[in-house]
């Protein structure tokens, strides 16, 4: 396998969450855990500790895509995350080669009280572009979401549906080298599914390299090259699609 | 290092220039005067304690005017005050994009800094028409100026970088520092004259970096002096040392940050 066709390498990556950290430290928690020496030790051991991921490896060549399926909890978001530079992992070292359009939640950069049009300048901001890139694209964004009437609006008076659907245009302006997808395909309504999904179709031909996460085992199968089954936090089996089936029958769904 | 650095912040500078103008058109939505608001408080805050302090508690000082002695400081504190809260907020206010989307962090803190410096700036323009009605002139030290301004945000940043980070692990400084403000506005020589300090207890209030940006600033627009030597070496070194403690704490900090969403 040549270097450079390798677009993101994950080495022996492991995430640990501390889950006694939601607690934060309270002065009263602190002096109830003073006094309470059993607990004191138990802090000690870590017990309360959670590895969400555990020694995952794996390389994505470019072009690639990628489907991660495993049950709710099992890391997918977890790693897509680390992938996207939002984490940082507890071990392990990971290379991404290639800008990343990261789609984990989108329209996570809107505000509400601003108008579409400036929620598309906000929000591309937010994922990295610059003023004169936004500029450029900026009918088109406005074309692939249908909203141009709507353009002046406070985004607060928008449906749920629209709003993703300005978000899915926005994130998906760029051609980006290597995108990652969390769930996003059911965004808007049947005509605007359909025409998202035919926007993802044509990025994935045109090499972009994708990681993809989604509960849909049809989606996964019909998109992906390369299938990663995650089970709580550790990677049960990557292969073809076969592993969608396995899976299937593990969870007992066949 | 420092290349990838100034690399990371070319990719985001319109996103920080993105932020502030948010902050201005949510500030201003919805308001019939817009913008102009930003000079007028200013000027109605200025009637208010002109009227309250020169008219019932009769301040004032020999040789100077007052007025400008309390508007100049309180300018000064006021943007410490508002950036300095703000900031603080700002990383806590954006966990819904932190753990979304990679962004350098430090820009929250940062852009709120900015955009209470832009108020700042539109600040010192009813400040110079009062310089002016008043009768205290403008005088060729005013050219200094810019550098007690610049000492003041590089101090202020810092401060909301360390208050940003603390306030990730812990809530309670929203709280605390509401108290620390209002302490600090006291020890800062504002209303008063700072002679009128105890002695002994002069030293505590000189190691208000605050102090020193209104002394410098005071010595311009109410003496018509360079400020000497040794003031522009305590403003220097109390806004770059806060600001490189500020760093440390922040960049030493921001990865666990998304722990504590």
């Amino acid at each position: 396998m040549k270097q450079e066709n390798v677009m993101i390498k994950i080495n022996d990556v492991s995430m640990r969450f501390n889950l006694g950290i939601e607690k934060g430290f309270s002065l009263k928690q602190g002096f109830v855990d003073f006094f309470d020496f059993k607990r004191r030790k138990e802090k000690k051991s870590r017990k309360n500790e959670f590895w969400a991921l555990s020694n995952v490896s794996f390389k994505v060549k470019k072009g690639e895509v990628i489907g991660f399926i495993g049950s709710n909890g099992a890391g997918k978001s977890t790693l897509l995350k680390i992938v996207a530079g939002v984490m940082k992992p507890t071990q392990g070292k990971i290379d991404v080669y290639g800008n990343i359009c990261p789609m984990i939640e989108l329209g996570a950069g809107f505000d509400m009280d601003l108008t579409a049009r400036e929620n598309i300048y906000l929000n591309g901001a937010v994922m990295g572009y610059s003023k004169d890139f936004i500029d450029s694209k900026f009918e088109e964004i406005v074309d692939f979401s249908e909203l141009r009437e709507f353009l002046d609006v406070p985004v607060k008076n928008f449906s749920s549906g629209m709003v993703a659907r300005l978000a899915f245009s926005v994130a998906t302006v760029v051609d980006p080298e290597i995108l990652i997808v969390d769930e996003i395909l059911s965004v808007g309504d049947i005509a605007f599914q359909g025409k998202s999904e035919q926007k993802m179709l044509s990025m994935i031909n045109g090499g972009t390299t994708v990681l993809f996460v989604s509960h849909s085992i049809e989606q996964i199968k019909k998109l992906c090259d390369k299938v990663v089954w995650l089970d709580h936090g550790v990677v049960q089996k990557i292969g073809g699609k076969e592993v969608c089936d396995e899976y299937l029958r593990s969870v007992g769904a066949v | 290092m420092i290349k990838n650095i100034l690399i990371n912040f070319k990719k985001y500078q319109f996103l920080l220039l993105q932020l502030v103008s948010r902050d201005f058109k949510v500030k201003y939505k919805r308001s019939f005067l817009g913008i102009i608001w930003s000079l007028l408080y200013p000027i109605l805050t200025m009637t208010v304690m002109a009227l309250v302090f020169t008219n019932m508690f009769k301040m004032s000082m020999p040789g100077i005017n007052y007025l400008v002695y309390l508007m100049s400081g309180l300018v000064i504190f006021n943007y410490f005050s508002e950036a300095s809260n703000l900031a603080m907020s700002s990383v806590v206010s954006n966990f819904s994009l932190i753990n979304k989307v990679y962004i350098p962090k430090y820009i929250f803190p940062l852009s709120k800094c900015l955009f209470v410096g832009i108020n700042f700036l539109l600040t010192l323009i009813p400040l110079y028409g009062l310089i002016i009605i008043t009768g205290t002139g403008v005088n060729v030290y005013h050219l200094l100026l810019p550098f007690v301004i610049v000492c003041l945000f590089l101090f202020t940043v810092g401060v909301g970088f360390i208050l940003s980070t603390i306030s990730v692990f812990l809530r309670d400084v929203f709280y605390i520092y509401g108290v620390v403000t209002t302490l600090l506005q006291y020890m800062t020589p504002i209303i008063y004259d700072f002679s009128i300090i105890p002695e002994h207890l002069q030293i505590i209030f000189k190691c208000n970096p605050l102090y020193w940006f209104i002394y410098f600033a005071r010595d311009i627009i109410l003496y018509s002096k360079a400020p000497s030597i040794n003031i522009w070496f305590y403003c220097f070194v109390f806004a770059l040392g806060t600001l490189l403690i500020g760093i440390l704490v922040f960049k030493k900090n921001q990865d666990k940050f998304i722990y504590y969403v």
